[in-house]
This record gives structure tokens, C-alpha cells and sequence, in this order.
């Protein structure tokens, strides 16, 4: 036990002492997860609204698509985004390879799928009365949009805070592209493989420590929700 | 788009061919999820349905703490599992760190939230009369349970599902606890990181990946079916 509990005294203070480098990490994580929802939103739940309420030919395919990119290895999205970003790939012009903002781009990516399926679930469980009342009454397109999202927020919510969740957690992807930059475009999670590779145990406790808290946060933000909502089950992970 | 097509055509050849790596890495790989959701079926099942049937106090509390185990992110249980197993730790007696026996661990440990919870999530979704009739025609416990899991069986099914998505995908967990090494405790997609960043192997990536997402769509195909059905399922209880 004598290690464990060694390396988790010293993780403890690394954070009761604001390491910089833990410090660091932090605020870029806390970045990542705040541009990256953020774009995700902006495009994902307009998408979403589109999908949901949409009547056009196709839109239970583009559903099924939507739920099925939460399903993808962030691993495949990270080497594609990478072979892209490549110098000789098609997009190597923009030199986002071991860049913060090729950190950012690839979570937006990874979010995306959260914010568009859970907004198109949020909206498709709305009372099927509702939208069609409106669209009798004359409601145009706008106007019906805003009157699902205002109906339907409880589940868009949930949407965005999985997606800031995802950012939090995700390694894979943001490895690849990042390249976990030690000091430089490194999130908590980044952060705990390079620790544990370089066998920094305290290090990678103290991350453990601070990435729990922080879900910890998002969770109680999301067990709110949830009482708002009442009886909408709201649950992180796979929404199968 | 030259480069990634160059890049596809090297890949193509390479499942296959090379040294026969990519269908070796798939076989450890499927073999890893399916045992280690085996055994989280085997404790989380009957685990979810004592949680979802139980009327025991704290039943919420710990459902709460089960939902919660889902959003904990995967590279904490890696630290904290590695630490467990290393020479000095708790368990170094077991020398198994850094091998596929420790991952097998890990993710055995992440696929448990995944059965727990939607297990629990899948009893409680049940008509209330349901159960409440069945007691008071006199079932037993054990009765009861099996007369649950038979009408949450695609929601169980769901589960069991998604526990092993989560595993084929993960990769945090996998490359802390069995610290990535090659032809020893690789699965798809820790190998597909290795590949991208230490090798900068490119086609070899790639061969893998796409052998990753071949596994997924046979999954995620899985899931659809089951979703529809459920649709169904639920339409009809409410006509009737």
C-alpha cells in the first residue's frame, strides 16, 4: 500500500500547491472543452433541429447516421484528421498537425456527433401534437425551430454537456493530431498516458484527481437537468 | 485528395498481407472485448436487476453512483489500475502490469458501468404493473428477476452491446495499464496510435482502422435492429 499511498500524498499536493505544469494542463483542458462545445453547438444543434423537425426525403438516414458517428473509435477520426492535415494531405497547407488549434478542430469534430443526435432525439420525443398545432397555426420555419428548441432544451442541454464530457475524457484523437505536446497542447487526459509512459505516477494521479472533479461537476450539472426535466432520463455515455 | 487515395491503396493490401499483423490484432482484440464484457455481463446484469427490482434503501443512491460510473473517463481507471499493479502496488504480486492480462482487467473494470447501469435503466423502463402483478401473485425474488430480464431483454441486449463497442474503441486504459507494446498487449486501436505516432506508418494505420470499423458496423448494425425493434415495442404498448 506504502505507494499508492506515497504517490497519491504527492499528487494531492501537487494540486493544493497549483503546479504550473498541472496548472497548464488544466486551463488548456478547460479551452479545448469550451471552444470545442461551443462549435459543436453552433453547428450541431441547428443540424439537429433541421433533422428533427424536417420533413424532407431522407432525414430518418441522416438520424440514423447522426446516432451512428457517436459510435465511431475517436482513434479513426484522429488518423483521419491527421492524414489531412499531413503536409502532402489536402488540407496540409494549414499546418494544424502538434498545434493547439488542431486540438481544437478535432474535438469540435468528435463533439459534433453529441450535440446533432441528442438534439434530434430531444426534438423527435417533443408531444407530436405540439409541432403540428404550430404548423396549422401558421407557424414558418423559424418560428417552429424556436419554439422545439425552447420545448425540447432540457434534452439539447444534455446534448452539449456530453459533448463537453467527451472533450474531457478523449485521448485517442487529440494524441494523434496534438501530438501531447508536453507543456503545450496537452489535455488531462493527454497528460495522464505521457505521465504514466514516463512513469510520473503522482503526476497522473493528481490528473485522475482533477479530471474526476471535474466530471464530478458535470454530472451534478446534469442530475439538475434531470429534475428540471422531470422524468426525462438523462444519463453521460452511449445513448443507444 | 491524391495522398489519402495513395495512402487507402497501400492500406487495402496490408489486412491481409504484411505479416499477417492486422488479422492477428483483430482476433486479440475481439477475443479481449468479448471476454471482458462476458464478465462484466456476468456480475452486471444480475447487478443492474437488484438495482432496478430492489426496493432496499439507498436504491437511488446507488443507481446514481452506477449512472455516474459511465461518464468516469477511461484513462482515470488506467492510472489507477496500473498503480494497483505495479511491483510495489497492492497487487504487484501478481506481476501482470504491463501485460494483456492487466488490460484484460481494465477493461473489464469499464464495461461493468456499461451493464450495470443500462441494465438497471432497462428494468426500470418496464410497465410498473408488470412487476407489481407478478408479486402479488405470490412470485419469488428469483422468479421475479427472470420474469424482468426476459421483458428488458432487448434493453439488457442494448447494453451488452455497448460495453463491447466501448471496448473494441478504447484506447486511454488500453495503452496505460498494457503500455502499448507491439505484438505483446496491442489491441486495434491502441496499435492504430502507435502506428500514426511513433511509427508514422501510414497504410499500416489505416489497414487497422479499417478493420476496427468493420467490427463497429457489424455493432452498430446490431443496435439499429435492436433500436427499431424496441420502437416497435414501445408503439404497441402504447396503442394498446
Amino acid at each position: 500500500m506504502t505507494l499508492l499511498w506515497n504517490e497519491l500524498r504527492t499528487a494531492v499536493s501537487l494540486i493544493a500547491h497549483g503546479d504550473p505544469y498541472l496548472t497548464q494542463v488544466i486551463g488548456f483542458t478547460l479551452q479545448v472543452a469550451a471552444i470545442s462545445t461551443a462549435v459543436a453547438s453552433a453547428i450541431g444543434v441547428p443540424l439537429g433541429l433541421v433533422i428533427g423537425l424536417g420533413r424532407f426525403r431522407g432525414r430518418e438516414a441522416l438520424r440514423i447516421l447522426a446516432n451512428a458517428s457517436m459510435g465511431l473509435p475517436p482513434v479513426v477520426v484522429g488518423l483521419v484528421l491527421f492524414l489531412v492535415f499531413v503536409p502532402a494531405g489536402p488540407l496540409g497547407s494549414l499546418h494544424l498537425n502538434a498545434t493547439r488549434t488542431g486540438v481544437f478542430v478535432v474535438q469540435s469534430v468528435l463533439a459534433l456527433p453529441y450535440t446533432v443526435a441528442l438534439t434530434i432525439a430531444a426534438v423527435r420525443a417533443l408531444p407530436g401534437g405540439l409541432s403540428e398545432q404550430a404548423r396549422m397555426l401558421g407557424a414558418g420555419r423559424a418560428q417552429l425551430a424556436t419554439l422545439a428548441l425552447r420545448e425540447a432544451r432540457v434534452g439539447v442541454m444534455a446534448g452539449v454537456i456530453a459533448a463537453l464530457a467527451t472533450a474531457l475524457s478523449e485521448v485517442a484523437a487529440i494524441v494523434i493530431v496534438g501530438g501531447n505536446v508536453y507543456g503545450y497542447d496537452q489535455t488531462l487526459a493527454s497528460a495522464s498516458l505521457f505521465a504514466t509512459n514516463a512513469a510520473m505516477y503522482a503526476e497522473a494521479l493528481a490528473i485522475g484527481i482533477v479530471l474526476l472533479a471535474l466530471i464530478l461537476l458535470l454530472i451534478g450539472g446534469l442530475s439538475l437537468l434531470g429534475q428540471f426535466g422531470g422524468g426525462i432520463r438523462l444519463r453521460l455515455g452511449p445513448s443507444s | 485528395m491524391g495522398f489519402l487515395w495513395h495512402q487507402l491503396r497501400e492500406a487495402v493490401p496490408l489486412i491481409w498481407g504484411g505479416q499477417g499483423d492486422v488479422m492477428r490484432l483483430g482476433w486479440v482484440t475481439l477475443r479481449l472485448a468479448f471476454v471482458a464484457t462476458a464478465i462484466a455481463s456476468v456480475i452486471g446484469i444480475p447487478l443492474g436487476c437488484a438495482i432496478g427490482l430492489g426496493r432496499f434503501r439507498g436504491r437511488r443512491v446507488v443507481h446514481a453512483v452506477a449512472n455516474a460510473s459511465l461518464a468516469v473517463p477511461s484513462v482515470v481507471v488506467g492510472v489507477v489500475v496500473l498503480i494497483l499493479l505495479l511491483p510495489q502496488g497492492p497487487l504487484g504480486g501478481l506481476r501482470i502490469e504491463f501485460t494483456l492480462k492487466g488490460v484484460y482487467i481494465a477493461q473489464t473494470l469499464l464495461a461493468l458501468p456499461y451493464t450495470v447501469a443500462l441494465t438497471a435503466a432497462a428494468v426500470n423502463a418496464l410497465p410498473p404493473g408488470l412487476l407489481e402483478q407478478a408479486r402479488a401473485l405470490g412470485a419469488r425474488r428469483g422468479q421475479l428477476a427472470r420474469l424482468a430480464l426476459r421483458e428488458a431483454r432487448i434493453g439488457v441486449m442494448a447494453a451488452v452491446i455497448a460495453a463491447l463497442g466501448t471496448a473494441l474503441s478504447e484506447v486511454g486504459a488500453v495503452v496505460i495499464v498494457g503500455g502499448n507494446i507491439q505484438n505483446h498487449d496491442q489491441t486495434l486501436a491502441s496499435a492504430v496510435l502507435q502506428q500514426t505516432t511513433d511509427y508514422t506508418d501510414y497504410p499500416e494505420a489505416l489497414a487497422i482502422t479499417i478493420v476496427l470499423l468493420v467490427l463497429i458496423g457489424v455493432l452498430m448494425a446490431a443496435l439499429t435492429v435492436l433500436g427499431q425493434r424496441n420502437d416497435t415495442l414501445r408503439l404497441r404498448l402504447r396503442t394498446r
